[in-house]
């Protein structure tokens, strides 16, 4: 079509506007366009829309997503889709190997004696805990103190923050938050390998944790078998059994942990989940030594024991949570970390001078 | 609602379809875009819908009031009320939160208690924008710029999808017009369109994702820790960021709007390759800047109160610019920081033009020292916009003082491109795009089709799997 025949058109409908568009395309060849571009994109994306769909947690949602996607991940699997994305993820230097929800990168290795740890969650043992009596070691600006903070998005926050709080001089920080991940689902991110990883790797003499946002759904398994429905009587022991093992795997190498437990949110209807995620932290951690277990939930709530945005610290009315009722703002996650650390030190013998009041 | 997912790709081909069908009856149309509109609005969280629609109506009564007055003095009341009116909600979602705290710890250190009581106030998505807009056009129908419109186009003007959440503000002139005039179906810019939209897909999903995670939040999350050469490549990345992020998003609202056969204004314009900061607002978030100037530089007095008169005005401005973007001294030192190098831009032109400065020659290396000055003047501003607080603000600059012994561990081969890429596009020519979208163009629908699919799918390969809301959804 040539632009004369358009403007001979146009003078023959004088009602219709002179769109930005002279030289384009009818409407119906455009719904063309984007049918086509959709559905291609839907067959050579589908691979990696389906991985973004079985993280979901189990239910009608992931389910009605997985069998949705299923044509067109067929389509995609029999022409080898999976190669070409693969090969494109690679040249723009991803890791297409890497688990749904990312993989850890330490920094190079210290001359470090080496750590042996499990790797897989250890079962939990009727033990008593064995506490270690010595403090954590005083450091020096040529050997620091060795701090990771491992969790999801409410400890990528206490990282960014504990690195604030820490001396730069004396400490190290290995921030380690991983957004949507936690106990639940080790298909999507396996916290028990990658706490083994960080051990060996980094050998922390304090580890922070903060997690368990995301776990209330089914336990699955690393290669993603269902191992505990949701909302079943074994649920409870099988999570803590979990926190447990974590908390084993993070003080094999002799680093002690501080596990902050859930903070109060707004939204009322997790409330008795979220207590009752704590007590399991709470008891895991009893049951383990070398563990401190921080209440966050009564440093944060309302005088009733509900929610509120702000708190006092007897002088000042600060702004503590986020807008979205269940993260922290800068502040908060200050206060969070100080108590953490003031804990270390009641606990662990932490030098109150590797971090600022 | 974000433009970046499946659930907005299958709820625009609905529109698409069902704006194209209906197009030909105006009125039906037009409810059918407002509910289109409505329901987009009500994906981020429906509570808000009655806001937007209680603003418009505010809105049309306003504009009714301001052009059924005589004019005089009780017009220009009419037009304050229907204004502060407007402003309300706005004024209540931004700010009373940090009135309530400011006041509550004032009068607690007195032993006083405050009569507000403490609120974390959610802001509602695109208030700022559909505020903006709605001031335009109450504004516009008090100087004559606009008549008043139907009530129907009046609402569908401020909620129309594509500029709802983050603009660009467009005018009334500018938009009701094309609400007035059936868009024609038979030349429709799906190549220009598709462009804008993938251009702004690739400047979000690729270019924003990567710099942000890969070294401006590590940096401005835990400043102290990182030497001096990743601080500045943290700003420069911040720079990059802001831009690739916003221009993006309103890229793709441009392309959007194509579609459907309206056009919108421009927003930005390479404003990385400017040489001045006067310059620079002319390039960057164009809507704003020139809303800035026509509702609130002008309505102050503008130029035409003397010279000292025009210095103050400046600098209200651009503060109050800053403090429109949240209620926190980081954005009243960016907004300030603004303002005094326009008006000391305006000085020394001044300056120049009475012969009291010599003009320099205009040589290739003072353009380019111009370039580089003007970036890193508003990268400095870059670091308070971005920092949480004035105190990493201060920490951060400081680093780039004391951090150069210190090991880079942020600053990547793939940083250093992603950084030098986007800089470097701000002064390509745009023959080459504009050849290869002359080339899309030309494609029968089923290539083009094919070719958007390959485009599109390499965009998603090369980002990260989720994508962070764009940044200025929170203004």
């Amino acid at each position: 079509m040539t632009e004369t025949t358009h403007e001979t058109r146009d003078e023959e409908r004088p009602g219709w506007a002179i769109g930005p568009g002279r030289p384009g395309m009818p409407a119906g060849r455009a719904l063309v366009v984007m049918l086509v571009t959709l559905l291609v994109w839907t067959i050579l994306y589908a691979p990696r829309m389906r991985e973004a769909a079985e993280a979901h947690p189990l239910g009608a949602r992931r389910t009605a997503s997985l069998i949705a996607l299923a044509p067109f991940t067929a389509l995609s699997d029999a022409v080898r889709i999976t190669g070409v994305t693969d090969s494109l993820e690679r040249a723009v230097g991803l890791d297409p190997d890497a688990p749904p929800g990312g993989s850890i990168v330490l920094p190079p290795p210290d001359p470090l004696p080496p750590v042996t740890v499990s790797p897989s969650p250890a079962p939990p043992t009727d033990a008593p805990p064995v506490e270690t009596l010595e403090p954590i070691r005083t450091p020096a600006r040529r050997d620091k103190l060795r701090v990771v903070v491992v969790g999801d998005s409410l400890a990528a926050g206490v990282g960014y923050i504990a690195g604030r709080v820490f001396r730069p001089t004396l400490v190290d920080i290995q921030q380690h938050g991983r957004v949507s991940t936690g106990l639940a689902r080790p298909d999507y991110f396996d916290w028990f390998a990658a706490m083994g990883q960080i051990v060996h790797g980094y050998d922390p003499d304090l580890v922070i944790v903060m997690l368990g946002e995301n776990d209330l759904q089914s336990l699955q398994t690393p290669s993603g078998k269902l191992e505990t429905p949701s909302g079943t009587p074994e649920w409870p022991l099988a999570y803590q059994e979990r926190a447990e093992a974590l908390m084993r795997i993070a003080t094999e190498g002799g680093a002690r942990v501080v596990w902050i437990g859930l903070p109060v949110q707004r939204e009322p209807r997790r409330w008795n989940s979220i207590r009752r995620q704590n007590r399991l932290f709470e008891e895991a951690s009893t049951r383990v030594g070398d563990v401190a277990y921080l209440d966050s939930w009564g440093l944060f709530d309302a005088p009733d024991g509900g929610y509120t945005a702000f708190y006092h610290d007897g002088r000042r009315v600060e702004e503590v949570r986020a807008p979205d009722g269940l993260h922290f703002t800068s502040t908060g996650y200050e206060i969070l970390v100080r108590e953490a650390a003031a804990l270390a030190t009641e606990d662990f013998g932490l030098d109150p001078i590797v971090y600022s009041k | 609602m974000l433009f970046p997912t499946v659930d907005f790709a299958l709820f625009f081909v609905l529109v698409f379809v069902g704006h194209w069908l209906l197009n030909h009856r105006l009125p039906v149309w037009k409810w059918f875009m407002i509910g289109a509109s409505y329901v987009f609005y009500a994906w981020w969280d429906w509570r808000f819908v009655p806001l937007l629609a209680g603003v418009s109506a505010i809105t049309q009564l306003g504009a009714l009031a301001v052009s059924r007055t005589p004019v005089g003095r009780a017009r220009r009341w009419v037009l304050g009320f229907a204004c502060a009116t407007i402003l309300a909600p706005l004024a209540y979602f931004k700010y009373y939160g940090f009135l309530s705290l400011t006041v509550t710890n004032s009068l607690g250190s007195l032993g006083l208690s405050s009569p507000f009581p403490l609120a974390q106030v959610l802001l509602p998505v695109g208030i700022s924008f559909f505020t903006f807009m709605a001031i335009s056009y109450v504004v516009d129908v008090y100087r004559g710029e606009t008549r008043v419109s139907t009530a129907l186009d009046v609402f569908l003007y401020l909620s129309f999808f594509p500029h709802l959440v983050a603009g660009p503000i467009v005018r009334p002139n500018e938009l009701i017009p094309q609400l007035e005039v059936r868009r024609d179906p038979r030349h429709i810019d799906v190549a220009g369109g598709a462009w804008l939209i993938l251009g702004g897909l690739f400047k979000k999903i690729v270019i924003s994702s990567f710099l942000a995670a890969q070294i401006v939040d590590p940096v401005f999350g835990d400043p102290a820790r990182h030497s001096a050469l990743d601080t500045l490549f943290a700003i420069w990345g911040y720079a990059v960021v802001i831009y690739a992020d916003f221009s993006g998003y309103t890229d793709i609202a441009i392309g959007v709007a194509r579609l459907l056969g309206f056009e919108f204004p421009r927003n930005f314009d390479r404003p990385y390759s400017a040489r001045s900061i006067q310059e620079f607002w002319r390039r960057w978030h164009m809507t704003l800047s020139r809303w800035l100037r026509d509702y609130l530089y002008i309505p102050l007095g503008g130029s035409r109160r003397g010279e000292r008169r025009t210095y103050v005005n400046v600098m209200l401005t651009m503060v109050l610019g800053g403090l429109w973007h949240g209620a926190a001294w980081t954005f009243v030192v960016w907004g300030a920081l603004h303002g005094g190098y326009l008006a000391a831009g305006r000085l020394v032109r001044a300056r120049r033009e009475a012969g009291r400065l010599p003009t320099p020659t205009e040589t290739p290396a003072r353009v380019w020292l111009q370039r580089s000055v003007a970036f890193h003047l508003v990268c400095l501003g870059w670091v308070f916009f971005r920092a949480d607080s004035l105190a990493t603000a201060g920490t951060l600059l400081g680093r780039l003082l004391n951090g150069w012994a210190e090991p880079t561990i942020l600053v990547t081969p793939g940083v250093v491109l992603a950084i030098g890429l986007t800089l470097a596009l701000q002064f390509a020519p745009s023959a080459p795009a504009g050849y290869l979208k002359s080339r899309l163009a030309g494609l029968r629908p089923v290539p083009m089709g094919l070719a958007f699919a390959f485009m599109l799918f390499t965009i998603t390969a090369m980002g990260p799997r989720g994508v962070a809301p764009f940044i200025y959804f929170q203004f």
